[in-house]
């Protein structure tokens, strides 16, 4: 899962030099993923995974790291 | 005009059409052409020779910026001058007039200098320098750069390294727009062309309110006011964008304020609803490339007057309809409509991208950019800090209004742009003090 979301940040959202660099727990906020891009990421996820995340859930400790992300997505994949 | 084509740098893409379109429209509405500017403000007079060695090897890179911009046939193309237009101006305050006043009336003259497209520079850089005031000034035409390439370019002569300097557009790649439709194949563009040519003519449907009453007056000059908040306040206004449009919509919180401000001080204009196109960038966040030419699609935020009259229904309405857009991917569905638009005549285009289909008025109410949190350094420029950055642009005349806004050092910068005579500075200052008292939440 993590992959997937690697792909799609690194290529259509935020240019990090060294991607491979970049650890699961590192700021994506920091990095540059903007308001813009949350929003397009969330799109993303919901078409490659299946599910509907929450408004009320678009916070930033849901959306800024690889890990972050991923917990979210579980929670509402296996709920 | 050569016989042959050997002059040609770069044909344009089909979001630099889109802005060229535009530079049409405002010079037929009298104005000078579609400028973008961004201004620094230094806190001492800058080293000059490394800025204009600096300005002199970004040319040198980058030779679109030198370029004369030139129809052959029905297609606009960047080519070679036999002479490089000048690209560096500098202006010393002179001794008898104060700082403030030369400030302001250079700054003037520069964004309403009127010269034929063929000639004018593509981009220039302009240092007014004084004891106490100094303003690093860049304008260019929008063909050659939006606001997220001049971004790079600040950054590029921010940048003290030369091999540093060199990374800046790369690697080099098509157009993003063209990056992004080739992720179709033929049926899925003419499917999205469609449901782009469908958003359109849903927003049409309601006939836009225009901001000034005389909005029909010819035109004679832009004019703007700059209001900075505090970091005090820019957290306030920061924390409540949050709170009604959620993390993803800061940008339509500064949008809504303006339109509920636009309907208290005007409650009986025409017209059913407030609607502003803005642009999305297709660039990747923190990437250095490219470094010209727009990679932009355009989206609609659109409000009926009575939802804009219930503040929570009106963030509640823009954040869901921003949302259906992006779900609908109806924003990915302007690339075709763009792609198809570069082929026809500026008028053609211009009337198409202004003029609502049934009524055939004005489709905007106010043009709008938020550019932004700016992570130029402070400390980058060539021997001066940054202590400020605001941003101007010219507008079509109707509308007659631009609503540019940034954060640089935690001050959200409101940038209001305003063509004479629909509207005058006394009109603007109303108008900020009851944006201000929205975004504040003190309405």
């Amino acid at each position: 899962m993590k992959k997937k979301l690697r792909d799609f940040i690194f290529q259509e959202l935020v240019f990090v030099a060294a991607p491979e660099q970049f650890s699961d727990d590192d700021d994506l906020l920091e990095a540059g993923l903007d308001s813009m891009g949350i929003m397009r990421l969330i799109m993303h996820i919901e078409n490659e995974f299946g599910i509907t995340l929450p408004d009320t859930e678009i916070e930033p400790e849901n959306v800024q790291s690889f890990n972050a992300l991923e917990q979210w997505i579980l929670k509402h994949k296996n709920g | 005009m050569t016989d042959t084509n050997d002059d040609i740098i770069e044909i344009l893409n089909p979001a630099d059409s889109f802005t060229l379109a535009m530079d049409e429209e405002i010079r037929k509405d009298g104005l000078p052409g579609s400028y973008g500017c961004v201004a620094l403000e230094l806190d001492q007079t800058p080293d000059i020779e490394t800025l204009k060695q600096r300005i002199a090897e970004f040319a040198e890179q980058f030779p679109v910026v030198t370029a004369s911009l030139q129809q052959r046939g029905r297609r606009f193309y960047w080519c070679k001058r036999e002479l490089a237009p000048l690209l560096f101006y500098h202006h010393p305050c002179p001794e008898n007039q104060t700082e403030t006043d030369f400030h302001q009336t250079t700054i003037d003259q520069i964004i309403n200098h009127k010269e034929d497209r063929e000639t004018i520079a593509p981009i220039e850089f302009h240092l007014l320098t004084g004891q106490t005031q100094n303003t690093f000034f860049c304008r260019w035409i929008h063909p050659i750069s939006d606001a997220r390439g001049a971004d790079l370019i600040l950054k590029y002569l921010c940048t003290e390294s030369p091999e540093q300097r060199q990374k800046f557009g790369q690697p080099k790649s098509k157009a993003l727009v063209f990056v992004q439709l080739d992720k179709y194949r033929w049926w899925q563009k003419i499917t999205l062309l469609l449901k782009g040519k469908r958003y359109i003519d849903k927003v049409d449907q309601l006939q836009s309110i225009q901001p000034f009453i005389n909005s029909d007056s010819a035109a004679e000059k832009l004019e703007y006011t700059i209001q900075r908040l505090t970091v005090e306040q820019t957290e306030l206004v920061t924390k409540l964008a949050r709170k009604h449009v959620g993390l993803t919509g800061t940008s339509l919180y500064y949008i809504g304020c303006l339109m509920r401000a636009l309907d208290k001080l005007n409650p009986q204009a025409e017209g059913d609803a407030y609607c502003t196109p803005y642009a999305f960038n297709l660039r990747k966040q923190r990437a250095l490339s490219p470094i010209t030419g727009n990679h932009v699609c355009a989206l609609f935020a659109q409000a009926p007057r009575d939802i804009v009259q219930d503040r929570q229904a009106l963030f509640a309405h823009l954040k869901q309809q921003n949302t259906e857009v992006i779900r609908q991917q109806q924003d990915y569905a302007f690339l075709p409509l763009m792609w198809a638009g570069s082929w026809l005549s500026l008028a053609e285009y211009g009337k198409t991208l202004r003029l609502s289909y049934g009524s055939q008025k004005e489709r905007s109410s106010f043009w709008f950019s938020d550019i932004g949190r700016l992570d130029i350094p402070g400390d980058g420029f060539p021997g001066a800090n940054i202590d400020a950055v605001f941003y101007v642009c010219q507008v079509t005349s109707p509308p007659g209004l631009a609503f540019l806004s940034c954060i640089y050092q935690n001050q959200l910068t409101l940038s209001y742009n305003f063509v004479r005579p629909l509207a005058t500075a006394e009109e603007i200052e109303i108008l900020h003090q009851t944006v201000l008292a929205e975004l504040l939440d003190q309405s």
